[in-house]
C-alpha cells in the first residue's frame, strides 16, 4: 500500500505535468504511479484531471490560450495512454461513446477538439469524425457503433441550419439516441426549437450535461428491461 | 445633400481628411442573397466566374447604397494558388462558403515549402484580377473597390493543420517564424497583382490571431513582424481586418503599419479609440449576423449609432456580411450613416 504522503506527491506531479503542458513528466509520473502501486483510477481522476480543470481555470481567466490548452491536452493523453489499460473499470457512474463532428461546411474545429478532449479524459469511447462532415455521416456512424451520444458543433450560421437536419434524421432512425448541440451561434433556445437534448455553452458543461443524459438514458433502459423481465 | 461620392469620401478618410461622416463600406465579402436573386446567381457559381462575381458584388451598392465592391468572397483563394484544394459546395444549394479540401502541409516535416515561382498566375489571382476591373467598370466612379488577402498565420493555418500550428507556435517558434516569412512573402505577391489590378484599398484578414485563440504575447512577438512587413511593402490603402477579442492587441494592430484597422463586436471601441489616439483610422465593429441579419431595424439603428458615437472612422461589420441579410435592415443601417453628422 502506498503511503498518503507518496501518493500526494505523485499526484502533484500528475497535475502539474498537465499544468505545465510537459508529456515526459507526466509519462514518468505515470509509470511511477504503477510502480508503486497507486490505484490508476487515482492517479487519473486527482492528478491528471485535477490539473486538466485548473488549465480550464487559466483558460478562462485567459492566462492561457488555445495552444496552452492543447499542449496540456497532450500531456495529459501521454499520462492517460500509460494508465488506461490498468483501470478495470472506469468509475464515472456511466460508460459512454459518443460521435463527434462539426457538421458540413463548416471547417471551425478548435472547440469541438476541447469538447471531445473532455469526453476521452472522462473515459468516454470517442468517434470523432471531424469537421466538415457530411450530415449523413452522422447518421451511419451512430448506427455502426450504437453511440449513446451524438454532439454537432457548428461556428456559422449557415452551418447550423445543417445540425436540424441531422438531429430530424438521427430520431427518426433511432428515437433514443441522445443529441447534444454546441458552437458560438448556438443557443439553449435552437437546441429547444430543432429537438436536441442538449446544448452547452463550453466543454465542461457540454461533460457535465452529458454524463447526466446517458445516466438518464442507461437508467430508462435498465427499467424497460426489467419490465420486459417481470 | 453631400456634393461628394462615396468613393470620394473614403479615399478622403484614408488620405487623413475630415469627412462630413463616416462612410458605411467594408473591405470583406458582403454579397446578399437579394443581390443573387436579381441575377438568378448560385452563390457555389460565382467563386470562379469574374462577370458573375463583378455583378454579385456590386449588387450591394445598386440595391442598397452600400458604399463599395469588394471581392472574393471566400478566403481560400491564396491557398489554392499555393497547392491547396477547394471545395465550393457546387452540389449544395445551400449558401456554404469554400472550404480547403486537401492541406499542403500534413507533418511538421513538411514544412519547408517553397512559393511557387509562377505564383501571381496560378489559381485564381488571375480571375480575381479580372473581377476587380470588372468592378472597376461597373461602379469604380462611384464607389470604392475593395479586395483581400489572409494574413500569414491565418494562411498557415489554411495550408497545414491548425493543431499543430498552434502548439508549434509555442513549442517551435522559430520554425513557425520561417514559415510565417516565406508567407508574407507570397502575400506581398499577390497583394502587388491586385493593386495593379487598381484596387482602391486591401484589407489583410489576420482572424486566426485572434485573442479568442492565441495571446497578445504570441501575436506581437511572432505575427507582427510579419504583417509589417506586409505593409512596407503595399502602396494602396491598407487594413489589418482581426475579430473575436481585439482590445489588448489594438495597439500592435496599429503599430503594424497598416493605414487603418478593423475590429469586431468583441472590441469595446471606446476604450481602444483612447488607447490608439484620434489621428488613427479605426474601422468597425457591427456584429454582422446577430445585429445586421437577425436584428430589427429598431436594433439596428441603435448600433450603428453606437458605433459612431464610440469613435469608429467608419462604419463597417466585424466580418463577412451575412448574405441573407433583410433589406429593411441595410436600408436602416445606411439612412443611420448618412443622416450622422460629426
Ligand atoms: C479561428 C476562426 C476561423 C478559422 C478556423 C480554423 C479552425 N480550424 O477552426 C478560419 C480562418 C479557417 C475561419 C474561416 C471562416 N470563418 Co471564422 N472564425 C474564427 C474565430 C476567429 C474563432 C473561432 C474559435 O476557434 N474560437 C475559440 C473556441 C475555443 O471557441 P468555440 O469554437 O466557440 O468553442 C467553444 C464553445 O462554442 C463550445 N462548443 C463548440 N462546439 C461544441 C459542440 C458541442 C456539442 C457543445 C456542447 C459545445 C461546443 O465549447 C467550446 C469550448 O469551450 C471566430 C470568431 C470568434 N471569435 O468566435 C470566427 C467566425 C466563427 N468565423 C466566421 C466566418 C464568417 C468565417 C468564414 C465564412 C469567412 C469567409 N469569408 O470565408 C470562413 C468559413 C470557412 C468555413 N466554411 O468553415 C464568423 C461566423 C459568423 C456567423 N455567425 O455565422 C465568425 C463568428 C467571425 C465573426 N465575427 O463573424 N475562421
Amino acid at each position: 500500500m502506498v503511503t498518503e504522503e507518496k501518493r500526494q506527491e505523485i499526484l502533484e506531479k500528475l497535475k502539474n505535468a498537465v499544468i505545465q503542458y510537459d508529456e515526459d513528466t507526466s509519462k514518468e509520473a505515470s509509470k511511477e504511479a504503477l510502480e508503486v502501486g497507486l490505484e490508476p483510477n487515482d492517479a487519473i481522476f486527482s492528478g491528471l484531471v485535477s490539473g486538466m480543470e485548473e488549465v480550464g481555470r487559466l483558460f478562462e481567466a485567459q492566462e492561457y490560450f488555445v495552444p496552452e490548452l492543447l499542449m496540456c491536452a497532450d500531456a495529459l493523453y501521454a499520462g492517460l495512454d500509460i494508465l488506461k489499460p490498468h483501470v478495470k473499470q472506469l468509475d464515472l457512474g456511466v460508460k459512454g461513446s459518443v460521435v463527434i463532428g462539426t457538421v458540413e461546411g463548416d471547417v471551425h474545429d478548435i472547440g469541438k477538439n476541447i469538447v471531445k478532449m473532455m469526453f476521452d479524459v472522462a473515459g468516454f469511447t470517442v468517434y470523432d469524425l471531424g469537421r466538415d462532415v457530411p450530415l449523413d455521416k452522422f447518421v451511419e456512424e451512430q448506427m455502426k457503433t450504437d453511440s449513446d451520444l451524438v454532439c454537432l458543433s457548428a461556428m456559422m450560421t449557415t452551418t447550423m441550419v445543417g445540425m436540424k437536419k441531422v438531429i430530424e434524421d438521427l430520431k427518426a432512425k433511432n428515437p433514443n439516441v441522445k443529441i447534444m448541440i454546441g458552437g458560438a451561434p448556438v443557443s439553449q433556445d435552437i437546441a429547444e426549437k430543432w429537438g436536441a437534448d442538449g446544448y452547452a455553452k463550453d466543454a465542461n458543461n457540454a461533460l457535465k450535461d452529458a454524463i447526466n443524459m446517458i445516466s438518464s438514458l442507461k437508467k430508462l433502459k435498465e427499467e424497460a428491461e426489467a419490465k420486459k423481465g417481470s | 445633400m453631400s456634393d461628394i461620392t462615396p468613393k470620394q469620401r473614403v479615399l478622403r478618410l484614408f488620405a487623413g481628411e475630415r469627412t462630413d461622416r463616416p462612410p458605411c463600406f467594408s473591405g470583406m465579402g458582403n454579397v446578399t442573397t437579394e443581390g443573387l436573386k436579381k441575377f438568378g446567381y448560385k452563390f457555389a457559381a460565382l467563386h470562379s466566374n469574374a462577370k458573375m462575381m463583378s455583378d454579385a458584388a456590386a449588387s450591394t451598392y445598386k440595391l442598397f447604397g452600400f458604399e463599395c465592391g469588394v471581392v472574393p468572397f471566400d478566403l481560400c483563394v491564396e491557398a489554392e494558388a499555393l497547392g491547396c484544394e477547394i471545395n465550393v459546395y457546387a452540389h449544395l444549394e445551400d449558401i456554404l462558403y469554400p472550404t480547403i479540401k486537401k492541406k499542403l502541409i500534413h507533418t511538421e516535416d513538411e514544412m519547408d515549402i517553397r512559393i511557387p515561382s509562377d505564383l501571381a498566375v496560378r489559381g485564381r489571382i488571375p480571375l480575381i484580377k479580372e473581377t476587380i476591373g470588372l468592378i472597376k467598370a461597373d461602379i469604380g466612379n462611384e464607389v470604392a473597390v475593395g479586395t483581400y488577402v489572409l494574413g500569414p498565420f491565418t494562411l498557415a493555418g489554411q495550408i497545414m493543420e491548425l493543431n499543430d500550428l498552434l502548439k508549434l507556435s509555442f513549442k517551435k517558434p522559430d520554425k513557425i517564424g520561417k514559415l510565417l516569412d516565406m508567407l508574407a512573402a507570397a502575400i506581398i505577391i499577390v497583394a502587388k497583382e491586385y493593386e495593379k489590378a487598381g484596387a482602391d484599398y486591401i484589407t489583410v484578414r489576420e482572424m486566426g490571431a485572434t485573442s479568442d485563440v492565441l495571446s497578445p504575447r504570441v501575436f506581437k512577438n511572432l505575427i507582427l513582424p510579419y504583417l509589417k512587413k506586409i505593409f512596407a511593402e503595399l502602396k494602396t490603402n491598407t487594413v489589418l481586418h482581426i475579430c473575436g477579442k481585439t482590445n489588448d492587441i489594438a495597439v500592435s494592430m496599429v503599430e503594424s503599419g497598416a493605414r487603418a484597422i478593423s475590429v469586431d463586436q468583441k472590441n469595446d471601441v471606446a476604450e481602444t479609440r483612447k488607447k490608439i489616439g484620434n489621428d488613427s483610422l479605426l474601422f468597425g465593429n457591427y456584429d454582422p449576423y446577430n445585429v445586421l441579419v437577425s436584428g430589427t431595424p429598431e436594433k439596428v439603428r441603435e448600433t450603428i449609432r453606437k458605433c459612431m458615437d464610440d469613435g469608429v472612422s467608419a462604419v463597417w461589420p466585424g466580418c463577412d456580411i451575412w448574405p441573407t441579410v433583410p433589406p429593411e435592415n441595410i436600408n436602416a443601417m445606411m439612412d443611420e450613416v448618412k443622416k450622422y453628422r460629426r
